[in-house]
């Protein structure tokens, strides 16, 4: 019952570390299972025959198993890059420590998810309407502006002409 | 194990878990089988070269497979449990932990309808940022219509002055004033005219009664 009761997932012992130490375990109780005694006990008559040869077949037997193990786990590790994503998931889990609510999830609905993703795009696209649309209209009331008082230098010259006019008459 | 496709975690690592612990578990057994079928090669081969050796090769077989049986039972036995230990503890991302690319998931909640009225107002905002060019373009070209109207009656005024100009140059400098005055002398002359007249013809009846 102890196939790895390592301690709980505390920040103490990094994900990488934690990693190794199950593989190395694993390890050490697949050897202690196929002990030297059970190898002897199945390989009986060969043994009979070369007990010295049978033990130095044993040894390296399990020498080349557990290279080879290590082997694969190295290349795994490296293949998934596990050692960099390792200690970023340990950083991030301990960045989450004082939370206790469950995190968000995907919903498997993508256009749900994608909506909260577009919020910061659309939000920054508003403040720039908003801004454009204050510097539209504060443009177009100063020519409004510009315009009355165009219409009121117009009047001014139809009323002057009016009295020259009326004066030749 | 209960069926959790662990699609967060394969999110992060690029790979499920298991699909990972599958790979490592198939590669362990190769390398279990590939060992045991070496070592019964040393001994058949050893067998070979002892002279009169009763062990025939199917009885080192039966060895190998009696082994194999044993050990492949606590082999898959161990790795079950290292599996379950990894996915549990290594393979796997805490309930509460958010990835830093999901952030904005839990920095902007909207729901459907906040969403919608979001795109709603970008929409009206949009309309009315349009409505405000039209509005500065006709603007625009009111003012550039008034320069015009402005430029003709300029025009005009100057065409009063040289009027006036002209007049002045003429000796008349206050047309309206001159013309009252010649309006007023040849008021006056013709009084005198019709006063001449009357004489005269006075003097023409005196004349003929003398």
């Amino acid at each position: 019952a102890d196939g790895g009761d390592e301690p709980a997932p505390a920040a103490a012992p990094g994900r990488a570390q934690v990693f190794s130490t199950v593989v190395d375990t694993f390890l050490e109780k697949l050897v202690a299972a196929g002990s030297y005694q059970r190898f002897v006990s199945c390989y009986r008559c060969f043994y009979k025959l070369q007990p010295q040869l049978t033990r130095s077949i044993y040894d390296q037997f399990i020498s080349q198993l557990q290279a080879s193990i290590k082997e694969e786990i190295q290349e795994v590790k490296n293949e998934g890059n596990l050692e960099g994503l390792f200690s970023l998931l340990d950083k991030i889990v301990e960045e989450a420590k004082d939370r206790q609510e469950p995190a968000w999830r995907p919903s498997g609905v993508p256009a749900r998810d994608v909506r909260s993703a577009l919020v910061p795009f659309l939000l920054r696209h508003r403040a720039h309407l908003r801004r454009a649309l204050q510097e539209r209209q504060r443009r177009s009331s100063s020519l409004a502006q510009e315009v009355l008082t165009g219409r009121d230098s117009i009047a001014e010259l139809q009323q002057l002409i009016q009295a020259r006019q009326q004066a030749w008459q | 194990m209960s069926v959790d496709p662990m699609i967060y975690e394969a999110q992060f690592f690029g790979f499920t878990p298991q699909t990972c612990m599958l790979r490592v578990y198939i590669a362990f057994q190769d390398y279990l089988f590939e060992m045991m079928l070496v070592v019964e090669g040393v001994m058949l081969k050893k067998l070979d070269g002892i002279p009169g050796c009763k062990i025939s090769p199917s009885k080192i077989r039966k060895c190998t497979e009696k082994f194999l049986l044993f050990l492949k039972e606590h082999f898959d036995k161990l790795f079950s449990k290292m599996e379950e230990v990894l996915l549990q503890l290594v393979l796997n991302i805490p309930k509460n932990v958010l990835l830093p690319e999901d952030r904005v998931q839990e920095q902007y909640p909207y729901s459907e309808e906040q969403f919608q009225a979001l795109q709603d107002e970008l929409q009206q905002l949009q309309q009315q940022c349009r409505a405000e060019a039209v509005l500065e373009q006709e603007l625009r070209a009111e003012l550039e219509e008034q320069k015009v109207v402005k430029a003709e009656l300029e025009k005009i005024l100057q065409c009063f002055d040289g009027l006036e100009n002209i007049c002045r140059e003429h000796g008349a400098g206050n047309f309206k004033e001159s013309f009252a005055l010649l309006t007023q002398s040849s008021k006056k002359l013709q009084d005198v005219l019709k006063e001449v007249e009357e004489k005269s013809k006075k003097m023409n009846q005196h004349d003929h009664l003398m």
